[in-house]
Order: structure tokens, then C-alpha cells, then sequence
């Protein structure tokens, strides 16, 4: 189920790498196999009563962050309709009537609580009659393709470079890995996209500046988002797996006479993983919900520029969507990194 | 072995359902396009709807008013647009609009004066909530039936005499009233179109237009394509298409311009403006707008006509607009350069030494007595160069001392209505090359007015003006009017008109640049 589940991601992402749009089936059946592959993870496991758990928790925590949100809106200065030149009473009085502001505001949070209840996230108030939920549709695929490219660079990246660095340890292959990460730590991806822009378009004419159109056009941004992640799972892998390599089962695994390599895929690798697994939490649903500073850079139409604009505009359909659904992904990725904990090391128990 | 099986129906259903996306130039021929960019998402292209620059500028293209600006003349005088004329009765209140004929919408349909009726009343009807409503308040009946108060559409002061003509019927007369329906708002509207696919009729696909371009594709967040109309009433398009990608950020727009993939940019990054003046694809027009500073007149000390005297003669404008870099024009007036009233030769001059006698009159001969005042502004880096510039001239040439304090938009919006600061920037764009509309805005009743002030014959003259139909004699009462704001009483300072800089690829000839920043695209060529 597990082979399926991975199979099935890495070939649809390489389709959408390559330019392809892929098909609404495709990514049903990507959704099924991911969640078929949890659900039976979970009979297996028996921690049935935990992830229920976690699941309750995890719809209680977007309640009060839905009804949060509602009301940080209403106390914050300045309105949606505030404008450089001012509407009158009577077109003000209008508007308002028409996205029901002029109600109570218990009325307003009933309303927006029965919407949401039957998936409706209601209109922009920015860009006219645009429902909330087809705007997220629409602009969700660049930024999730962003997203899942830059986190499997940084996983293809960063995981060897600190097990290698951490098997030669003191080594000048060490030194440079680590110099290297430490540079990538400290650079903020907009510097990164900047330098990767002037060299790659401008210098030498190899790949295109900004738009979102395939593969060529996604390679820097990749680069740009996933240099300082990478940077951050290499050195938590060396010194994870730094200390893993002088525990007691790794010595006895060399006492029995297994192989270095083997030892070192097989048994470190797998132990050192979870510092890493605990950084991967927040930085899928991080990535995932995209970088409006590199989506900006590369003009990506995606929905990072909406998670900042909308609350400039004081766009309030559409910053509560978004708050909903940058908070969905972060807490349904922290319970995947939480189940995946005892997967790496079964002495992690969850059943309670 | 149902694994692999399960993998291989996969595979083959994803290969024969996937087709590779559209490419970045949407197959279009170079050589017939013209590429452009927009800085953010048209908000609309519900012509009715819209209030904002980019979604103007769209709809600009795809449709054309009753009436519309020659823009090719610097006057910007008005010329035929869907009307082919119009008059007035003697005192401007009663105004009749005769429609050309043999105007076709994009799907046949006979353009007729019901549609221009349709679109003014669904402009002003409650449920349409349009914001710029009020722009047509001057039409009988428009406010008690934009508040929902009157009922009855037809006794709206709009008529259709017949399919070619149409009668309008102001609350008072109005001589510039031809000039409202150049706006985007009040253009005609199909009903039908609107009721077949509800908000959604923007679309491409389901929008009808009659413009000298059609929408092709509208990629939300991502790029819009028009093609010519080939039914188009007037001169036909030159280009036959026109693609905008939506690129927010000016430095990426610069990217791709220096690049080949866009032929025009229109906002340029500011921090790079020295650099980019020096190349040959620069260009500048100076727009109708302006920026000022406005004093609130009821806050201590501001409320001193001397003090206000005093800072305005104290700030020296064109030091700020080298400063600036951008082309910026100082100004004088309060009416831009580029527009009928434009005076430069008025307004207090830069003089410190007068300065600091009025400030010495004004009871603070020690500088140390002079209250601790605030200068705000919205947060953006332009301002704040400014408003330091301002509060280092103060410093110097006067010796007081100010503080700034800058806020995020909508917040900075809230305070000026609620507890406007001791001075605030402010701009003002034009919706139409006519005086009133700057001017009207400074009445005392007017929600603009952020300056607590208020001159009874400021209001008169200004009223009275709107309604007089003699060029000279209108502009006689403008300029008295403008006296009183920059010389007499002084609740604003004017800084400079506003200029707009760009770059055009040489490539393109014709490229629309014009002072009401009307973007029209038909008379662009593309040349190699």
C-alpha cells in the first residue's frame, strides 16, 4: 500500500513537472491511495482511537480558529470599503447591506458559520463575485506544485548531504557540506532568487525570469524556496545521525559484522530521521501554502500573494479561507508527521 | 501482482486524460501582439462595478462610452464615442444624447439607447452596489433610488426616447455633465447577458462587448488575451491581439521587459529610477493627479492660519521632487498641470525668511514653545523619503521640530476620518479632466475633506461654477476658488502633479500615453 501510495505521488509529480496538467482523476485517485494508505496504517498500527482523537481535536482547533479570526477582523482598524477617495453614506450604507455587514455582528458570524458548515467560504469582497473557494481552486495548483518541487529538493538535497557529512566526520567533505548549509541557512530566498535570476537569465539566457508554464520555468523558484529548507534537514541530519552513530545497537550492528553502508542506510538513517520529521511539519504545510515572497519574484499565480493582499484589503471572505486553509494544512500535516514518528522509531508510542 | 495492475490503469489513464498545458505565450504570434503587463488581478471587469485603474484599463478596450476624450489632443476635448452628439438645454439641465447606429455588440446584437439606459440605472441601483454610484448622483431621483428610498425606476431623470436617443434630466444644471459617461461605471450594460449568466457573465465566453477588442481568455491571477472585434463601429484595431500577463511586483516586470517578454512597462520600480531615466525605451507623462499635504484645521497649532502660513512657505517643492527623481512636477495650484485651470503663478512662494517672521507672529518667536506636531502617511518608501525630507526642512529653515508617523493603509484611512493627524499626504487621481473634480472634494460637506475646514464662498463658488456653461467665466471662479485654498486660507499644500513613468520597447509605435491614463490599445503598431 505504502509502495503504491509513493508510487503514485512520485509519477504524478514528475507528469506535473513536465508541463502536464493533470487529470481530475489522477489526483482522486492520489488523494484515495495517500488516505487508504493512512487508514490502513492506522488498522495496523491499532492507534484507530488516537488519530480519531487527533482528527476531533484537529476540527475543534479550525472552529476556534475560524471564530478567532472572525472577530481579530472586526477589531482591527480600517474596514474593506475604506478607500483613498471616500464612498458617501448612501453607496457605503449599499455595499455594506449587500455582503450583510450592516447586520449584527452575531448575525454575520451565524451566517458565516452556516456557510461554512455547507462548504461555502462566501465572495471576495476585493474581486467581485468571486467565490472564496473557486479563487483557492484556482490558484492552489502552482502553489502546490511550488511547494511539493521545493520539498523534494530539499529532502533529495539535504538528508544525503547530512549523512554524508556526519560519516566523514571532521572530513574537508564535512567541512564543505556544513559550510555550505550554514551559507544556505543564512541566505533569505529572495537573495537566492535574485542571484539564481541574474545568472540563469540574465548571464548565460538558460531559463526564463518569472511565469509559471513548465519545466524550465519552474527550476529557479524550486531552487530559490527549497535552498534554505535544504539547508536547515542537512544539519539536522549530520547531527542527528552524528549522535545515533555511537549509540549502543549501532555497535553492535558493526560487533555482528554488517557492512558500513548497510549499517548506515539501514539502521542510522533510519533512527536519525526524526528531527528532521518534526522540521517537516510546519515546513510542508509552510511550503505548501507557498512563499508569497518567491511566488511574488517569479509573478507564480498562486495564493500566496492572497494570504498577505486579502488582509490589506481587508478582504474578509478571503482572509478567513485563507486562515482556514493554511491552518488545515499545518494541523493534517503535523498529525501525518506525528503518525510517521513511530513508523521511524517504533519505541514512539501514540495510542496515548 | 493487483498493485502493478492498479499502477499500470493508472498510468495509461493518466497519459491518454493529460494534455500538456497552454504555453506562456498562448501560441500567439509575435509579431501581432503586443505584450504588456497588469500589476495586479483586473478586481472586476464588470464595467459597472468597477472602481480601479487596472480593471479600467481592461474594460477601456473592450468597450467605449456615449462619450469619449480625443486623447491625442492635450485638452483631452471630448469626441463621439456610442453618441454620435449631444446637447443641452440653455441652462445644462436637461441633456440629450442621439446614438450612432448600425453599432453591433460582439454577438450581433444592435447597440441601443436602452442598453445606455440600462447601464446608468443599474449603476445606481441599491442592489448592485456599485461604488461609483454617486458619480451619477446628478442625474433627478439618482440618490432616493440609489438608496433603495424611491422605488420606481422611471421616474429617474433617464429616458429612452427612442433606440436612438436618450434624454437625461439633471437635479441642477451641470455643464460637464457629457464628461461623466467617459467613465468605465457608466457605461451601457446588457441585461440579458447579466441574467443568463449571473456573475459570472465577465468570463470569457460570456461577456458582450462592443469595443474595438473582445476578451479571449481571462486566466485569473495569471494573464489576460484580447483580440481585435472585427465588428468594432470605429477604426479598427491595429494590433489584433493584446496580451497582460498580471505580474504584481515592478522589479519582475522590469525583469521581463529587459528580457524581450513584455514590450511595455508601466510602473516602474522607484528605487531604480535614476538608472532607468537614462534609457532610450523611457518614457514620462504627466497625469491628473496630484499630491498634497493637508493641515487639520481644528488640531492645535495647526489651527493658526500663520502656522499653516508659515510650514507651507517653509518647504521648498522642487528640493522634494529632486529628491524624488521621478519627474514629479511641483505645484502651485491646487489643480494639476495638464488640466483646464492649471495656474502656476499662485499659491505662496518659497520664501523661509517670511516663513519665520509668520511663525514669530504666530506667538512662537522660542521654537522651544512650539508644540510637538505629527505628519503622517501611509506606509510606503516614496512617502516616507518625502515626509523626511519635509521634516528636515522644517527643521532647518524654521528650527521645529516634527514627528512622523506612518500607517498601514486601511488603518492610515480610519484615522483620517476618525482623528485626522496635524498633517497628512493624501492624493488625489482625476476621474475626469474637468476642475470640479478637484475641487468639489474640499467642499466643507464633502467626505474627501479631512481638513476640518470649511469656507462658505469656497462651497458657493464651486457650485456656482459646476453649473455655469461659459468656459472663461467658469475658470475665473475656479481660480478665485483656488486663492482661497493656497494663498487665503490654506487647509492643504499642494506638492507636486503626479507624473507617470513607463518603458516601451521600440518595437512598439503608438503607445497610448495620455494624462487621464486612459490605456487604449487600438492604436498601437507592432513594428520589427
Amino acid at each position: 500500500m505504502g509502495g503504491l501510495a509513493l508510487g503514485l505521488f512520485i509519477f504524478s509529480v514528475l507528469l506535473s513537472f513536465l508541463g502536464y496538467e493533470l487529470p481530475t482523476a489522477l489526483i482522486w485517485a492520489d488523494v484515495i491511495v495517500v488516505l487508504g494508505f493512512f487508514g490502513y496504517y492506522t488498522y495496523s498500527q491499532k492507534i484507530g482511537a488516537y488519530v480519531t482523537k487527533r482528527l476531533l481535536e484537529a476540527g475543534v482547533t479550525l472552529f476556534v480558529i475560524a471564530t478567532l479570526t472572525f472577530g481579530l477582523l472586526r477589531v482591527i482598524p480600517g474596514g474593506p470599503f475604506d478607500e483613498e477617495k471616500a464612498l458617501p453614506p448612501e453607496v457605503k450604507a449599499s455595499i455594506e447591506a449587500k455582503y450583510n455587514l450592516d447586520k449584527p455582528i452575531y448575525v454575520q458570524y451565524g451566517k458565516y458559520l452556516l456557510g461554512l458548515a455547507q462548504g461555502d467560504l462566501g465572495e471576495s469582497y476585493k474581486y467581485l463575485g468571486r467565490p472564496v473557494s473557486v479563487m483557492i481552486a484556482e490558484t492552489l495548483p502552482p502553489t502546490f506544485q511550488l511547494g511539493i518541487f521545493s520539498l523534494i529538493i530539499c529532502y533529495l538535497i539535504g538528508i544525503p548531504a547530512g549523512l554524508i557529512a556526519a560519516a566523514r566526520h571532521n572530513s574537508w567533505v564535512d567541512s564543505t557540506a556544513m559550510v555550505g548549509a550554514i551559507s544556505g541557512v543564512a541566505l533569505p530566498s529572495f537573495v537566492v532568487a535574485a542571484v539564481l535570476i541574474l545568472l540563469f537569465s540574465f548571464e548565460w539566457s538558460l531559463l526564463p525570469a518569472a511565469l509559471w508554464d513548465g519545466p524550465t520555468y519552474y527550476i529557479l523558484p524550486v531552487i530559490a524556496l527549497g535552498t534554505r529548507p535544504a539547508a536547515v534537514i542537512a544539519r539536522l541530519t549530520r547531527a542527528s545521525v552524528l549522535e545515533v552513530i555511537h549509540s549502543d545497537y549501532i555497535r553492535t550492528a558493526k560487533a555482528k559484522g554488517l557492512g558500513y553502508w548497510t549499517i548506515l542506510f539501514k539502521h542510522v538513517l533510519k533512527n536519525s530521521l526524526i528531527p528532521t520529521l518534526t522540521f517537516s511539519g510546519p515546513l510542508i504545510s509552510g511550503l505548501l501554502t507557498g512563499s508569497f515572497i518567491i511566488e511574488f519574484m517569479f509573478a507564480i499565480p498562486g495564493m500566496g500573494k492572497h494570504l498577505i493582499q486579502s488582509v490589506t484589503n481587508r478582504d474578509y471572505p478571503l482572509i478567513l479561507g485563507m486562515t482556514l486553509l493554511y491552518s488545515a494544512i499545518l494541523v493534517l500535516a503535523n498529525l501525518i508527521v506525528d503518525l510517521l514518528y513511530s513508523y521511524f522509531d517504533p519505541r514512539i508510542k501514540l495510542d496515548k | 501482482m493487483s498493485k502493478y495492475l492498479l499502477c499500470a490503469f493508472v498510468a495509461l489513464l493518466a497519459v491518454t486524460g493529460c494534455k500538456k498545458k497552454q504555453s506562456a505565450d498562448y501560441g500567439l504570434n509575435l509579431d501581432e501582439t503586443f505584450r504588456m503587463h497588469f500589476q495586479t488581478e483586473p478586481p472586476t471587469l464588470d464595467w459597472t462595478k468597477s472602481s480601479d485603474t487596472t480593471s479600467s484599463t481592461v474594460i477601456n478596450n473592450l468597450m467605449e462610452g456615449l462619450v469619449t476624450y480625443d486623447l491625442n489632443s492635450d485638452t483631452l476635448e471630448l469626441q463621439p464615442g456610442l453618441a454620435e452628439s449631444w446637447m443641452s438645454n440653455r441652462d445644462a439641465s436637461v441633456w440629450t444624447f442621439k446614438m450612432k447606429k448600425d453599432i453591433k455588440w460582439s454577438d450581433g446584437v444592435a447597440f441601443t439607447a436602452q442598453h445606455a439606459a440600462d447601464g446608468l440605472l443599474r449603476l445606481l441601483d441599491p442592489k448592485t452596489a456599485a461604488k461609483y454610484a454617486y458619480f451619477i448622483f446628478g442625474i433627478k431621483n439618482a440618490k432616493p433610488y440609489s438608496t433603495g428610498e424611491l422605488k420606481d425606476a422611471s421616474q429617474v431623470g433617464i429616458e429612452v426616447v427612442n433606440d436612438h436617443t436618450l434624454q437625461i434630466t439633471l437635479e441642477r444644471p451641470m455643464s460637464f455633465f457629457p464628461q461623466l459617461l467617459t467613465h468605465v461605471p457608466t457605461f451601457p450594460v446588457r441585461l440579458d447577458v447579466i441574467a443568463k449568466h449571473g456573475d459570472t457573465w465577465t468570463e470569457a465566453g460570456n461577456i458582450v462587448t462592443l469595443g474595438p477588442y473582445k476578451l479571449k481568455i481571462w486566466e485569473h491571477d495569471k494573464a489576460i488575451v484580447l483580440e481585435k472585434n472585427d465588428t468594432y463601429f470605429g477604426r479598427p484595431a491595429k494590433t489584433p491581439y493584446i496580451l497582460g500577463y498580471i505580474i504584481n511586483e515592478a522589479t519582475t516586470a522590469r525583469n521581463m521587459f529587459d528580457l524581450g517578454r513584455i514590450d511595455a512597462q508601466m510602473d516602474l520600480p522607484a528605487n531604480e529610477l535614476s538608472l532607468l531615466k537614462e534609457r532610450k525605451e523611457f518614457e514620462d507623462q504627466n497625469i491628473l493627479g496630484i499630491f498634497y499635504f493637508g493641515f487639520n484645521t481644528k488640531k492645535a497649532p495647526m489651527d493658526n492660519l500663520k502656522v499653516r502660513k508659515a510650514i507651507s512657505m517653509a518647504i521648498d517643492k522642487d528640493e522634494i521632487v529632486k529628491m524624488l527623481g521621478g519627474g514629479q512636477i511641483p505645484l502651485a495650484g491646487w489643480i494639476p498641470k495638464g488640466m483646464k485651470g492649471y495656474d502656476e503663478n499662485m499659491g505662496l512662494k518659497y520664501n523661509t525668511e517670511m516663513a519665520n517672521k509668520l511663525l514669530d507672529e504666530a506667538g512662537y518667536k522660542d521654537r522651544s514653545t512650539f508644540p510637538r506636531i505629527t505628519l503622517a502617511f501611509n506606509t510606503n518608501d516614496n512617502h516616507k523619503r518625502l515626509a523626511e525630507s519635509v521634516q528636515a526642512q522644517l527643521k532647518s529653515k524654521l528650527g521645529i521640530q516634527i514627528e512622523l508617523r506612518n500607517e498601514e493603509w486601511k488603518v492610515y484611512l480610519e484615522s483620517l476620518q476618525t482623528d485626522p493627524p496635524h498633517i497628512f499626504r493624501l492624493g488625489w487621481l482625476a476621474d475626469i479632466p474637468d476642475p470640479d473634480n478637484f475641487m468639489n472634494f474640499l467642499l466643507s460637506d464633502s467626505d474627501n475633506n479631512h481638513t476640518n475646514w470649511g469656507n462658505p464662498r469656497f462651497d458657493e463658488l464651486v457650485i456656482k461654477a459646476a453649473s455655469v456653461t461659459n468656459d472663461a467665466e467658469r475658470m475665473k471662479l475656479y481660480d478665485e476658488a483656488q486663492r482661497i485654498l493656497v494663498e487665503q486660507d490654506i487647509p492643504v499644500l499642494p506638492i507636486y502633479t503626479m507624473v507617470e513613468t513607463m518603458m516601451v520597447n521600440e518595437r512598439v509605435k503608438g503607445f497610448p500615453a495620455n494624462a487621464i491614463s486612459q490605456m487604449k490599445f487600438k492604436d498601437i503598431e507592432i513594428t520589427n
